[in-house]
């Protein structure tokens, strides 16, 4: 029996719906304060802080840091919805053994709480992306591909928290997970400044995360610029969250399927 | 044959959870497993609708292995689990027509199973009830309702009436029996020995994961327990002056009551006549007589 990601039908949707479904009965609870963070960020880094910064790579800070509010704000929500909002799921309310008592697959579930995740961290990007818009940081249209990436970003993050949550025992070691990794991805990855000012062994670390790549991906889009190493960011960036979803499915499979 | 389970074992790493087990399971039958909480029942019902994989044996639903066909197998079953997973956040009317949706039902008839479900269950008004909002019998039906969205042939039930208040017990078993009636095959964990008597054609009785024995609630009863028992209320003094008295009579002893078992009732004249005062029930064997006496203390003669 293949419990990877070939294992899995289009049975996973409606998985995925059920999320969308509770997310709509429980909308004004989630749209408001996911913004709150992103929000602070315009405010404090691009319009405070950013008024003291000269420009950085040729542009003012704040249409520098705009790519990085924005990712921020992506894999922030999908990291939360898959660590705590799965495991509460998991654990708590016993939800997925209900679906994996149907013909629905340990693989399915896991699956589309990931692309739940991603898509969670789409939505906000796109609203972040309105905001940023509307006090004039965006100059160039490709700024509207932008919150793609942010998914596909959104959607390494969930695969790895997925792959967490699969592993632990109790909520509480999903603390070690955001100081030991989640936190330091969200500042170090280029996200705020540019992270050639690191010391190299720092900039090699920073680039085998792979939300470097995508928010070097999504500024080039939002500034208009574009060079040959596009490409291969690209690449490794799909390819590492193809690899995360992939054993995140299948430690998933064995932490349901006993 | 709906479940075939042969020398079937699940062992988590030095634990045994279920130990060799062998059944089969007819269709249109109810089947029962009792046993002491930790006796593998459980473990087994997990295996059968296929979330739990065998540690070795072969276990067939449908025909069909465990392990191979996991998703053709839960498409024909449903499952009343015992803990309750219902979606606390949707209301009556979606967790049902969630469920339809992860069977891959058109919504035509999603909705059409769900009416009927929510009416067989006595629910219909409580449609558009949040979760929350319900009590604990409510929340119950829900759950069975939910089992049957996919018209299942095989129903697995895991202490399906445990906390419940008695017109709430009252009402699953009739619609379990119903259910039956329609030729649907029903698996059922249980600690209540009236209602394992009550709905099941046959018993597993398990304890340390392990079978202890099988067969029809009047063929148990025979073949483990004398037909009549008298209970009497008496520890201590009372009850060292009665054995001393009577030391022929099986009985069995709690502490504070003990039981004197008996294959006729005319046997317990004497000992009736000797202590009239001490309070007592003369009545038929159960099966919570063979339980006691499988899983619990040992008659002695």
């Amino acid at each position: 029996m293949n419990e990877g990601l070939l294992s899995v039908t289009p049975a996973f949707l409606r998985v995925w719906l059920r999320n969308a479904q509770v997310y709509v009965a429980l909308l004004k609870f989630n749209i408001i304060p996911a913004l709150v963070e992103p929000m602070l960020f315009i405010f404090v880094f691009g319009l405070g802080l950013g008024s003291y910064i000269s420009d950085i790579e040729g542009v003012p800070y704040v249409k520098f840091v705009a790519a990085g509010i924005l990712g921020s704000a992506a894999i922030m929500q999908a990291t939360f919805e898959c660590t705590y909002g799965s495991f509460f799921r998991m654990k708590i309310q016993n939800t997925f053994e209900g679906m994996i008592s149907t013909p629905i697959s340990a693989g399915e579930v896991s699956l589309a709480e990931i692309l739940w995740g991603a898509t969670r961290g789409f939505v906000n990007s796109v609203l972040v992306l309105i905001a940023l818009l509307a006090i004039g940081v965006i100059d160039h249209w490709a700024a509207v591909f932008a919150p793609v990436i942010m998914f596909l970003a959104a959607f390494n993050f969930a695969a790895i928290a997925i792959l967490v949550t699969s592993r632990i025992a109790q909520m509480e070691y999903f603390r070690f997970y955001f100081a030991g990794f989640v936190l330091p991805a969200q500042f170090l990855c280029g996200t705020f400044f540019p992270i050639s000012r690191f010391p190299e062994p720092v900039q090699l670390f920073a680039w085998v995360i792979p939300f470097t790549s995508y928010i070097d991906i999504t500024r080039s889009l939002m500034l208009s610029r574009y060079s040959w190493h596009l490409l291969p960011e690209a690449a490794y960036a799909l390819a590492t969250t193809l690899i995360f979803t992939e054993l995140a499915v299948r430690s998933m499979f064995r932490r349901l399927v006993t | 044959m709906v479940i075939e389970a042969q020398s079937l074992s699940k062992r988590y790493g030095d634990l045994v959870a279920v130990d060799s087990l062998s059944f089969e399971v007819g269709r249109g039958r109810c089947y029962g497993l009792v046993g002491p909480n930790g006796a593998g029942k459980t473990t087994t019902m997990k295996m059968i609708y296929c979330i739990v994989r065998p540690t070795s044996g072969t276990l067939k639903v449908f025909g069909m292995d465990v392990t191979d066909q996991p998703r053709q197998i839960k498409a024909r079953l449903g499952v009343v689990p015992q803990e309750n997973n219902l979606d606390p956040d949707l209301t009556t009317w979606q967790n049902l027509m969630v469920y339809a949706r992860y069977f891959g039902l058109p919504r035509r008839l999603a909705r059409e199973r769900c009416l009927e479900q929510l009416q067989f269950m006595h629910l219909s008004d409580r449609a558009d009830a949040p979760v929350p909002s319900l009590s604990g019998g409510m929340k119950r039906r829900l759950i069975l309702s939910r089992a049957l969205i996919n018209n299942p042939e095989l129903i697995i039930l895991d202490e399906p009436t445990t906390g419940l208040d008695p017109q709430v017990r009252h009402l699953i078993w009739d619609r379990l029996l119903e259910l039956k009636d329609r030729g649907i095959t029903l698996l059922i964990t249980t600690h209540y020995m009236d209602e394992a008597q009550k709905l099941c054609d046959d018993i597993i009785i398990m304890d340390e994961a392990r079978r202890i024995d099988e067969g029809s609630p009047p063929e148990l009863i025979r073949k483990h327990v004398p037909a009549f028992v008298l209970e009497l209320r008496a520890g201590g003094e009372l009850r060292r002056r009665i054995l001393q008295q009577f030391p022929h009579l099986s009985h069995q002893d709690s502490g504070q009551n003990l039981y004197f078992y008996s294959g006729a009732a005319a046997d317990f004249d004497g000992l009736l006549r000797a202590w009239p005062g001490v309070e007592r029930v003369l009545r038929p064997a159960s099966l919570e007589d063979v339980f006691m006496k499988l899983t619990g203390r040992e008659i002695r003669a």
